[in-house]
This record gives C-alpha cells, structure tokens and sequence, in this order.
C-alpha cells in the first residue's frame, strides 16, 4: 500500500503544478471562443426562423441499420441548409416503427421535431380502428429519399421457376415473411391475392434469414426490396421473377402491366406507393407554411448537395428524392380511393 | 496461401500505422466492452464516422479490432460488481461474482482475460481452418436444428438449478414467460402487453440480465456496507501473482477451454443464434461436464472460463457468413457488414479467391488484437483492484446509474426502468431466499429462439422434422444429457 500512497501524492504535486496553468489557459481559450461566437453571431443570423434552434430528428429504429444511417446523414446536411441550426438525431425504437411515429405526431407543430419511419405504417393505418394518435394523412411532410422498388425473387433450389409455376404447381408455394404485422407480410398477402398465387406463407424471417432459408431449399419464394436481394440474386442464388414498381425502363417484368381487374389494380398501386416513398421524413400536423416550406427548401437542398449525394452512394443507399408536397398528395390518393376498393383493402389486411 | 497470410501478418505488424490502428481499435473496444450497455454494436456506429475515406484494408481492420474485444473488458463488470458489461457477459457473473465475493477477484479477472484471449485466437483459427467448408456447414443448420439445440440449453437449466430442481424449473419456467411478451412472431398477437407499446419487442434481455444480477448485488452491497467482505483484507485487493493463477486455471482446464471455444466459434458461425446462446450453452457444457457441479454458482473458475472463451470465439465463427454470403451471424456484425461495404468491401463467395490478403488481414486482426487486450488489460489489472477503496456510498449509486443507462440503451424506452424496478425486486427475493437466477437468463435467451424455429419446423414439414438426420444427433444428445443428470442425481441419492 505504500506503493500507492506515493503514487497519488505525486499526482497531487503534478496537479498543483499543472492545475493553475491549465485553468489559465482554458479560460483564456474560453473567453476567446465566446467572443468569436458573438462576433460571428450577426453574420449568420439571417432571417431564418431555425436560426439558434435545436431540431430533433427522431428516427424509428434503433441505432444501426438503413434508417438510422439515412436519418443521420439527412440531418446533417438539412443542418447545413438551415443556417444556425443544430439538428440532434434521436432512436425512438418499438413496435415496428410506431412508437417512433407516434412521438413525432404528437410533438409540438414548431417544426423544431421531426422524423423518419417506415412507409409500411399505411398498411397499419388501413386497418386500425382509432386514428388519433397517428393518422398519416394529417402529419406535415417533408420529403421522401428513395424508391424502393419490391421483387419477387424465386430459390434457384425451388422446383418453382416463374408467376406460372405459382398456379401450375401441386402444392401451395412456400413463402417466407417476417412477423404478421410486418409490411413484409402484408404484401406477400396482397401480392398473392392480386395475382390468385397459391401460397403458403411461413412467418418470423428476420432481416436475411429468408435469403438463408431460400439457400437450405426450405422455401420457395420471397418478396422483398430490391436492393437488399441484390447480392442474394447476383450471387446466384435466385432469380427476379416480378418487380413492383419498377423504373421505366426497367427490363423485369412489372406487376403493373400484369394487373387486370380493377381489385389486382388497386392493390399493385398502394404497394407501388410503398416503394415509391420509402425513407421519409415527416413532422407533426399543423406546422404553419412559413416553416414547413424552409424544411422542405432545405430538404431537397440536402438531397441535390454533391456531399451527400457522394456520401449515400458509398454508404449503399440509393436515393431518388422528392419534396413533401409530392409525398402528402400520393398518401393522400391511397387514403382517398373509393370507399369500396379501401373496404376491400381493408379486409384483405385484416383477413389473415 | 501460406505466403499471403504472412505476408499479410508482416503487413501488420511491421506498419507502424497499421499497429496504432489496432491499438486505438482495441482501446476503444475495451472502452465499449466495460461501460454496461453498450457493446460492439454501438462502438461500431461511433466509430463509423472516423474510417471514413479510409482504404479498406486498414478501416476493416480497425472496426474489426474494435469489435472482436468487446468481450474482452466486459467481464471486469461482470465479476466486480456483479454488472454484465455486455450481455454476454452475463454467464459470466455466476461464478465470476462469488469469486469476487471470496476474496478471488484477482483469480477470476485472471481466467477471464487468458479464456477471451486464447478464445479469440482459436476463434481466428477456426475462421481460417473452415473457410472452405463454410457453405455447407452454415446451411446444415435449419430451423430444426436450431429449434433442437435451444432445447438442449433449456435442459441445461436442471444442471444450473443447484440444490433444487424444483427452484430451478420454476425459474426457468419464469423466464420463459417472459421471453412470451410481445407481439407473437407468428400471428401477431399482442401477448402480455396491456396496451404498452413498448412491451410490443418483448423485454430486453439485457434489461432483465441487469434487473435480476445487478439490481439485487446492489441492494446487497448497500446494505452490507463495503466492498470488501466483513474485514478489508478480503474481497477485491489481490496480487498479480492470483492474476497469475487464474491464468495458469485456464491451462489447467485446457480441456474445457479447447471445447468451449470450438462450441463458440460454431454458435457464431451459424446466423441467428447469438452471443448469449454461446456463453449460456458452454457455460451449461461446463457444468455438465465438471466432475464437481455443486462448486457452480459458487465461485467455481470453470464457470468463468467457459463462457468467456465463447464470447470471444464467436467473434471468429460470426465473420465467417458475413464475409462469405454477406449474412451477419449476429446484430454487431449486421452493422460491421454495413461499415465494410461502405469501406468498399463486397462480400460473397468471391471474397475467398478475389482478395486473399484482405480475409487473410482480418484474421490476423482477430487474433492480434485479442492478445492485445489481454495484455492492455493484465498492465491494467493491478489498478482495478483499487476500486476496492472506494466507499460503497460512493460506488453503489454510480453502479446503479450505470446499470440503469445499459438498460434504457438497451430498448430506449423510460418504461424499461419501471421494469428494471420491478423485475429487480423480484431478482432480490430470489437472491435472499436462495432460488437459483441463472435459468431465468436461460428461459429468456432461448425461449424465443425455441418458440419461433420450433413454428417454422411445423411449418415446413410438420412433425417430421424430428427425423432429420442432424435432428437426431442432437435429439440423441438431449438424451444423453438428461440420462445423465438422472444417473449423477441418483449416485448422489444412494450414499446419502
């Protein structure tokens, strides 16, 4: 112990020797910045409403993973865009991006809150019973990043080989999704009701187990985003046999051309809106127009920055931006469909 | 093949740039691995920012070095204060903790540093060893199997029951309950939710990792009043010579530490399963397999030994899916899949031929940057016995503030510390009537591995899924291991 005891009345000394020069020089650094910060502060205090203000950035999920990665770096950038600002990102995980969504609906409409989830969360909507705690046809949006179109990949292991095998073959087709509640589901449902698919969904993939399961020969088939099955379908492993809402242009087969009555139509569409809008950002209802247009402003202002543009490609995400006018009038016409084809939806989503 | 791995090793260990890399790599990772909560997933994201615009070779190594030692450090915790530093690091408590408790804290530091070095070697080895095998291994394991060998860890819970059987079930039993919050899997159903959303991803298993280990130590430790037992010569002031000795208990269990390992890097070399499962499982294995089981729970180094060498051998099985089908064995390797492609790494099968020196880099790290720790950790060693002197009024709060951060990090919602509360309560009583705690881990780990692949299977191929031919190896081996619990209980009966 007397080892010790030396040792931490010599680190004393050293501290006494250090502290006041330390001191000094920290509080002469100190004044300095302060005076540099109110000198500097004139200059960019423009006419700007988010000028001094700490934007929150709530994203859905937890750290990790293409929300975040896509939430982090938009709020970067819409910090660069709205001079003076400070924009904090926060992960607000639970049930599948709700408990993040619902955060940010009930925030205050200033403007000063604001987030991404999951496009998935119409097909929530279209069946939920109570709406006041988040309604997506009310929140305030800014802007969606990306177009994730969804592909119907088949296992080169399956004895199931195109959309035809689907009705030719004796057994229902395996399928794998994630949980029933999952957008992965939904539409795996939706998708097999449009195009009379004899399936049999089998739930709980996670994440790449599906593309796992697919490699064992287990299941079949899979619906998912495009860019997550690349390596999957590169690799040899299986093969595109229908894509949803495609480029134009695209040399895959769209569910869009194949669609024939009117119930096949509705049904391709609101999937298509899904893939359209992925990666959005959205505040709370009622953010007055003098605000919700300089987030828009510097939203797209982010997305044409060469920064960030540059930063998303070596990050491995593809971004097709569009500003929030476009998004609200799309949620809009999926909410606003003919009562009798969103009934139908309705009990498709519902019937399972 | 042997010219590009040592040329890669000369690659890294002659680059003074490469070699601070790692260091800085392996500090941070330490960093991580110590302060419960928050682990190697987070270190990756925090380090993400700075490889930016880095080459790939040296980003990867750097992230990798970071995230293979996590382990590593989080045991300290782990066996001082009863605090897992990671969740893995869990198992390590329950023999770890009595140790400290006995006056052998510098024993059991000692395993656990030489257990997660020498497991991350072998792991390293592992991954270089299997790579051409790793295709035919990782699809070998089907929803059956992974169903199978979550019951085989759940019969391990009548080995780690203690004295009573009975206690034991009923705990394990607990914890599978609770690993049935949240939205079922399969229909989803809302399950023991009550309209709580935040209930709806089920209850943490770090959450009531810490709730029922850390949050009665706590109550414990307040009230006893100091750290160290009942006069200050005993509980944590050790010499580097019990560091020593805990070291040396590593070779003298040399063949429980080559099992444990192996077990390890397999579990992490199969996606989906996880750390936890690694350490619980060989940390049932050792109880199973000691000649002596009624010592666990109760500061056997055997307990120590077993899971720390799982946790860091994983790491080696884990990387081999990522880089081969660019399917992460676990959720850090998701994210340090993520950060490689960003680096400019493509994984896939072309990986193994296109570029050799990288994967052969990346081995290397593995190996390097766990030997590494171990010695950043032993130079370390004899100032982490001062924490001692602290006085527990200081310590206990900032334990608990601790413990309560890992948690809210862990599910990032306020409700979980009402939970914490609750669930603490309940992991008090069982501490102070003596009900074994670690089945409840077991339950909560496997319960939703087993209830999920157990669906899947039926799915599938309905019963027959029994009839696989890996199914009935293990199927044998659950009877096996349930044979020979019978056959110790009733030897033990007859001469009492």
């Amino acid at each position: 112990m007397p080892q010790s005891k030396t040792m931490s009345s010599s680190r004393k000394g050293a501290h006494n020797k250090w502290g006041g020069m330390t001191i000094r020089i920290i509080a002469l650094a100190g004044s300095w910045v302060m005076l540099v910060l109110w000198a500097l502060n004139p200059a960019i205090a423009q006419s700007n409403l988010f000028d001094g203000k700490t934007i929150t950035y709530i994203v859905a999920t937890k750290p990790g993973g293409g929300y975040d990665t896509m939430g982090r770096l938009v709020a970067r950038y819409l910090e660069k865009y709205l001079p003076g600002s400070q924009v904090i990102v926060k992960n607000v995980p639970g049930a599948g991006h709700l408990v993040g969504a619902k955060m940010i609906y009930a925030a205050d409409p200033d403007g000063l809150t604001i987030g991404s989830f999951n496009t998935g969360l119409m097909y929530w909507q279209l069946t939920a019973d109570d709406l006041s705690e988040l309604d997506l046809t009310k929140m305030s949006w800014i802007g969606k990043a990306a177009v994730e179109s969804r592909v119907l990949v088949v296992s080169a292991k399956s004895n199931v080989k195109s959309l035809e095998d689907f009705h030719n073959v004796d057994h229902p087709v395996k399928m794998a999704t994630s949980g029933q509640s999952s957008a992965s589901h939904q539409e795996t449902e939706l998708l097999a009701k449009a195009f009379n698919l004899n399936i049999q969904i089998i739930t709980g993939f996670e994440g790449t187990e599906a593309e796992l399961s697919m490699m064992r020969g287990e299941v079949d088939a899979y619906l998912g985003s495009a860019s997550s099955l690349k390596s999957f379908v590169d690799n040899g492993n299986g093969k595109i046999i229908l894509e949803i809402g495609g480029k134009p242009g695209s040399p895959l087969p769209q569910a869009s051309a194949l669609a024939k009555t009117d119930e096949a139509k509705s049904i391709i569409s609101l999937i298509e809106t899904q893939s359209q809008l992925a990666r959005l950002t959205a505040g709370p209802p009622g953010i007055p127009q003098d605000r919700l247009q300089p987030l828009r402003d510097a939203y797209m202002a982010a997305f044409a920055d060469p920064g960030l543009i540059a930063e998303a490609e070596k990050l491995g995400l593809p971004i097709v931006p569009a500003a929030g006018d476009i998004v609200a009038e799309r949620i809009r016409a999926d909410f606003g469909q003919k009562p009798e084809i969103l009934a139908l939806l309705r009990d498709l989503l519902k019937d399972e | 093949m042997l010219e590009t791995s040592v040329s890669s090793l000369l690659g890294i260990f002659l680059s003074p740039h490469m070699m601070m890399l790692m260091t800085m790599g392996v500090s941070v990772g330490l960093f991580f691995g110590i302060m419960p909560g928050l682990g190697g997933k987070l270190g990756v994201i925090f380090l993400i920012p700075f490889v930016f615009g880095m080459d790939p070779i040296p980003g990867a190594v750097f992230l990798l070095a970071m995230h293979s030692v996590v382990h590593t450090s989080g045991a300290i915790p782990s066996i001082l204060f009863g605090i897992p530093g990671t969740g893995p690091d869990a198992a390590t408590i329950v023999d770890g903790y009595p140790m400290a408790q006995k006056g052998e804290a510098g024993r059991a530091l000692g395993a656990t540093l030489c257990a997660s070095g020498i497991g991350g070697v072998i792991g390293a080895l592992f991954l270089s060893l299997l790579m051409p095998f790793v295709g035919p291994i990782v699809l070998a394991f089907s929803p059956a199997e992974f169903f199978l060998l979550a019951v085989l860890g759940i019969t391990f819970i009548a080995a780690l029951s203690g004295d009573s059987l009975l206690k034991g079930l009923i705990v394990g039993l607990f914890g599978l309950i609770i690993a049935t919050v949240g939205l079922d899997p399969n229909s989803g159903e809302s399950r023991y939710t009550y309209g709580q959303l935040f209930l709806w991803d089920g209850i943490d298993p770090v959450t009531a990792v810490i709730a029922i280990f850390a949050i009665p130590e706590m109550i414990a430790l307040a009230a006893r009043g100091n750290l160290a037992d009942d006069d200050d010569a005993g509980g944590f002031r050790y010499t580097m010579r019990d560091v020593w000795e805990g070291c040396l208990d590593v070779f003298r269990h040399w063949g429980l530490t080559l099992r444990t390992s192996i077990i390890g890097a397999v579990i992490g070399l199969i996606p989906g399963l996880g750390g936890d499962v690694a350490s619980w499982l060989c940390y049932g294995h050792a109880v199973q397999s000691s000649k002596s089981p009624e010592r666990f729970g109760k500061g056997a180094v055997e307990g120590v030994i077993a899971p720390e060498t799982a946790n860091n051998s994983k790491e080696g099985g884990a990387l081999l899916p990522t880089l081969y089908f660019g399917i992460p064995g676990s959720s850090g390797m998701a994210i340090l899949l993520g950060a490689f492609v960003m680096l400019g790494i493509q994984p896939g099968p072309r990986l193994a031929t296109d570029q050799v020196d990288l994967v052969w880099a990346l081995i290397w790290t593995l190996a390097i940057a766990n030997i590494l720790a171990v010695l950043l950790l032993l130079a370390m060693a004899p100032w982490l016995s001062r924490i001692a002197s602290l006085r527990t009024g200081l310590l206990v709060p900032f334990i608990i503030v601790l413990s309560l951060l890992g948690c809210y990090l862990g599910a990032g919602a306020w409700q979980n510390f009402v939970l914490v509360l609750g669930l603490g309560a309940l992991g008090w009583l069982f501490k102070k009537y003596d009900w074994p705690r670690p089945p409840f881990v077991i339950g909560i780990v496997l319960g939703p591995i087993a209830e999920d692949s157990f669906h899947k299977s039926m799915a599938l191929w309905g019963p027959g899924f029994l009839l696989r031919p890996l199914s009935l190896v293990l199927l044998s081996i659950i009877v096996v291991t349930i044979a020979l619990y019978i056959a110790r209980t009733r030897r033990k009966a007859v001469p009492a």
